[in-house]
């Protein structure tokens, strides 16, 4: 028996999730096999490639949005989780205090430190390498390479300023380097990192004005500094993301016609530019049972652009709209939003998540196949 | 069960708080004389024994040791 084929309306039907006032229906996925009897929900290769889809919504530099339509959720959060947590940057790791006589603790000067995001030449911190870090004291020591620590230094003493004017009264004007700004951090190539870390590649905060600590005259601070790759999971400093997430598209369906001053106090409920107002035509005036006779060149609500939409189910909470919209969200749509923090540009980080989930599918069928053997 | 009888640190043995390690640059102007910071202006005031405690710039009479220079290791996060 031929497996069945279920109508466009009820494929359609499936992929909307629905948002009610108070509770949101048909959330899981069903288009796996046993689900729908009769039909055949089998994941085909030829078959995904025909459905999915991607679109650019805009790709700055470091902020990236585009959408990803006709894949599931599993797939979808994947993508999102590696973008956070496993995909290899660098950061200050260890902190050598020489001298630190500021207001600000040794141990809390070098945990802000960690945090400040670093750039650099991406060629030389891909050719660095990563491994992964072994917990617990009695941990193999790492030997100090070129490949695998980049060395810097903070060296910064605040004096006073004698050219400053009598009733002066900015400390930054009394005194030189009275703040310690991420700028006067400095890293120096060593060995093969002269290849790569020089010039425009040289590896420096990405903000040269991070505020690090204050200083008042005779106080100093004098550190070095050990960046090594890291991965988000094992410190959110190694994140190369500042958010990356994602949400579902919006969906709006407008039932039965809104005119006249419901259609503008309807178009308020949601923000600017998603619901628009037309004219009722003559055509649609004379047709009978659609709702819209007599009401010929008065304006009705019609759905624009439901992308921009929040889903703040604002049109619902009104008497007059009940029962004439059904708001909901597209299940396959996800449309991402990648935030870089500097070290990667946000579309290639996106490509570096597919690369770490093919490698662990490599990983998850090679031990499949030692299974098998 | 015996337990190590207390033993008075002696000025000879080289222990966790030698003077010569650990306050090294204070110590290095001379034997007898040690460097302090002024807790009103931070000014330098190096003092040898028998000296008043007094800021020599400012006349503030609470002085405070050296940060020490020994290195120190902290992990960044």
């Amino acid at each position: 028996m031929a497996p069945l084929v279920p109508s466009q309306e009820e494929l359609q039907r499936r992929r909307i999730i629905g948002i009610n006032a108070e509770t949101v229906t048909n959330i899981p996925s069903t288009d796996f096999p046993g689900h729908w009897p009769g039909e055949s929900h089998g994941w085909a290769l030829d078959q995904f490639k025909q459905n999915f889809n991607v679109e650019y919504h805009r790709n700055d530099r470091y902020e990236a949005s585009f959408s990803l339509i006709g894949l599931d959720a599993a797939v979808a959060n994947a993508f999102r989780r590696i973008l956070m947590n496993e995909i290899p940057t660098l950061a200050i790791e260890t902190v050598y205090v020489h001298d630190n006589t500021s207001v600000i603790q040794d141990e809390v000067l070098a945990q802000r430190l960690g945090l400040i995001p670093l750039t650099g030449s991406v060629e030389g911190i891909n050719w660095m390498r990563w491994e992964q870090k072994i917990p617990g004291d009695d941990a193999p020591e790492v030997e100090l390479t070129d490949f695998n620590t980049v060395v810097g230094q903070l060296s910064i003493e605040c004096t006073q300023n004698f050219d400053a004017a009598k009733d002066e009264t900015d400390a930054r004007k009394l005194y030189h380097n009275a703040h310690v700004y991420a700028k006067h951090l400095s890293f120096g190539p060593v060995g093969r990192q002269s290849e790569f870390f020089v010039d425009d590649g040289a590896i420096r905060p990405v903000h040269p004005d991070i505020l690090i600590a204050k200083l008042r005259p005779g106080q100093r601070i004098e550190m070095e500094l050990h960046c090594v790759k890291g991965i988000g999971a094992d410190h959110a400093k190694f994140s190369p993301v500042a958010t990356a997430s994602y949400r579902l598209l919006p969906d709006i369906n407008i039932l039965s016609p809104i005119i006249g001053e419901d259609a503008k106090k309807f178009a308020k409920c949601f923000p600017k530019g998603v619901i628009g107002l037309e004219p009722v035509t003559s055509q649609e005036a004379a047709k009978a049972g659609s709702g819209y006779q007599g009401h010929a060149g008065e304006l009705k609500a019609v759905v624009k652009d439901a992308f921009n939409d929040t889903v703040s189910r604002e049109c619902l909470r009104h008497e007059e709209f009940n029962g004439k919209v059904k708001l909901g969200r597209v299940r396959d749509h996800f449309i991402f939003n990648v935030e870089s923090t500097g070290q990667f540009e946000s579309d290639t980080l996106f490509l570096e998540s597919v690369k770490v989930l093919k490698l662990k599918c490599a990983r998850w069928k090679r031990g499949l196949s030692d299974l098998m053997a | 069960m015996s337990r190590e009888a207390y033993q008075v640190p002696s000025m000879g043995t080289q222990n966790a708080f030698s003077t010569d390690a650990g306050y090294g640059s204070a110590m290095a102007v001379d034997k007898s004389s040690v460097a302090y910071l002024c807790g009103e202006c931070s000014a330098r005031v190096t003092l040898k024994s028998g000296d008043q405690i007094r800021c020599k710039d400012c006349g503030h009479r609470v002085l405070y040791k050296e940060r020490t220079k020994r290195m120190v290791q902290f992990e960044a996060r």
